[in-house]
């Protein structure tokens, strides 16, 4: 059996010592496409940042399949994190994910510009390299970010919300890309996400997360239309 | 055009003045590109000031402390230079520090911090009845007094602040830009931050003594805004920001030279100038593209 891409055994997560999400305990397998749903608010994002290491873990562990020095995972933040001040252009944004495996003093040379070619063309986006990120369609940004993730060239690929605030032609592009990489590639895939329509159609497994737990199971078992209609009904009770 | 061959001439009398001034121009406009990038537009006011009281603080505690001083001379110089450097990177660290922890608006913080070192200037001044001119010769940045031992210092100090910032730019630009995804790669985030602060604290601090507060503050953000309306790239941004701040120091020394006016705002009137200039052109372009628009 495969060691998980992914384990977390017991978990607390949460912000200044205080607690958000407690005893989170499911490992994500290599290869598994795995989608984090719930209500606004219940700490999704908290659960994807720990995951990535961007949040202290309060309590238990997270141990990772692969080596995080040489292999860090792909991240892609939701885009309304990244200020539009800074002039930059599609090719200049994919680079960064080469930065992963650059040493200081070590500038992005001809394989970097070569890498970040070869993810811009994965998302099908290659012929606007040199256009200014910042004039591009939601759904173009998101893709953008999808290359910037792959050009770390990644066996983990995390995303916040890819599909927030975009329009269906671009969420059915967005999502037909991610499916692909997993698929094609074997990319083990955690994506966070609001949309469970399209969400059910393409994962395998659903992190559920609501009230300060996360439960792990099958797509079926879990966004079955009876349970989402006692997810969503609980929560529309509790307003 | 006679007095432009002249300023140009090596035997120009105020050529250390010149290119310390250029200098200052070059370099302020590299480091001001991460304040406008980062949005700390205003901490490039309340440092500039800082430094200054940091000037003043540093010969009140050496008369404290030792005794008079004497001014005038390369020692007081390295004094001013101490008191400027630590009081801009400890302020530069603290406010920054608060931005990510504090619950009050980073105005209200600027703001306060730049009340408290401006009273601060003036009380230290005070405090030191010797040498009170000297002292804001310095406080104001006396570039015409610009020696060939603080060009030697200048040169050295804003030369290894470029290496710096082009050495390592991604780091920079990754930890600005996208601080979370630089963490997820594994890079110490707040070594890269301590590293960028100590070359503005650096450049702040011997802009300070070289030009003055007004002039450090002009050249901090007038050139990368400029530079930021001409630009789609991160390298054309900081290469044109600073070719903008060299560019506009040595029209503002001429202006001065010509028309016979103070320095440190002529330089800044001009760097200001291109700044309209370049506005009012990306307004007509970004017209022109609506008007083509269907």
């Amino acid at each position: 059996m495969s060691v998980p891409a992914l384990a977390l055994r017991d978990v607390t997560l949460g912000y200044e010592g205080r607690a958000v999400l407690k005893g989170v305990t499911f490992t994500v397998e290599q290869g598994e496409f795995c989608a984090l749903l719930g209500p606004n608010g219940a700490g999704k994002t908290t659960l994807l940042r720990g995951m990535l290491g961007l949040l202290p873990v309060l309590a238990g562990r997270i141990e990772y399949g692969i080596d995080r020095r040489t292999s860090p995972p792909g991240y892609v933040p939701q885009r309304e994190s990244l200020d539009p001040i800074f002039p930059l252009t599609v090719l200049e944004v994919v680079l960064m994910g080469t930065f992963a495996r650059l040493r200081p003093l070590q500038p992005a040379g001809r394989r970097q510009h070569r890498l970040a070619a070869e993810c811009l063309a994965l998302v099908g986006l290659e012929a606007i390299a040199k256009q200014p990120f910042w004039a591009l369609s939601g759904g173009q940004k998101e893709r953008i970010l999808i290359a910037r993730a792959l050009a770390a060239e990644p066996r983990l690929l995390l995303l916040d919300e890819p599909t927030a605030g975009v329009d269906p032609g671009a969420t059915v592009a967005i999502m037909d890309v991610i499916t692909r990489l997993n698929r094609e590639r074997g990319l083990t895939v955690v994506l966070v996400s609001h949309q469970l329509r399209i969400v059910r159609q393409v994962v395998r497994s659903v992190i559920w997360v609501d009230g300060g737990a996360a439960l792990k199971g099958s797509a079926e078992e879990l966004l079955s239309p009876e349970r989402i209609a006692e997810v969503f009904g609980a929560v529309a009770a509790g307003r | 055009m006679s007095q432009l061959v002249e300023i140009l001439s090596p035997g120009f009398l105020l050529r250390d003045a010149l290119v310390g001034s250029v200098l200052v121009g070059l370099v302020c406009p590299l480091v001001g590109v991460y304040f406008v990038l980062r949005r700390m537009i205003f901490l490039g006011v309340a440092l500039p000031q800082l430094s200054a009281a940091g000037i003043a603080f540093s010969f009140v505690g050496y008369r404290l402390a030792v005794g008079a001083h004497e001014h005038g001379n390369v020692s007081e110089r390295s004094l001013a230079m101490l008191g400027s450097f630590a009081f801009t990177l400890v302020g530069l660290l603290v406010l920054t520090a608060f931005e990510r922890r504090g619950r009050e608006t980073v105005e209200a913080r600027i703001g306060v911090t730049y009340a408290i070192a401006a009273a601060l200037t003036i009380l230290f001044l005070a405090v030191d009845p010797h040498g009170d001119a000297e002292m804001v010769n310095l406080l104001k940045g006396d570039i015409l007094a610009t020696t060939r031992t603080s060009l030697t210092l200048l040169e050295g100090v804003l030369g290894a602040v470029v290496l710096v910032l082009f050495a390592f730019r991604k780091e920079f630009l990754l930890v600005s830009f996208d601080r979370d995804l630089a963490v997820v790669f594994g890079m110490w985030a707040g070594l890269w931050d301590g590293l960028l602060y100590l070359t503005i604290g650096a450049t702040i601090s011997l802009g300070v003594m070289t030009a003055g507060p007004l002039v450090t503050f002009g050249f901090l953000v007038v050139p990368p805004l400029t530079a930021r309306l001409l630009t789609r790239r991160m390298l054309s941004f900081s290469l044109v920001a600073a070719a903008l701040g060299g560019a506009a120091a040595f029209g503002g020394f001429y202006c001065a030279y010509r028309m016979d006016l103070p320095l440190g705002p002529a330089e800044v009137a001009v760097a200001s100038l291109a700044l309209l200039v370049a506005g009012a052109l990306s307004g007509i372009r970004r017209g022109a593209a609506r008007l083509r628009a269907p």
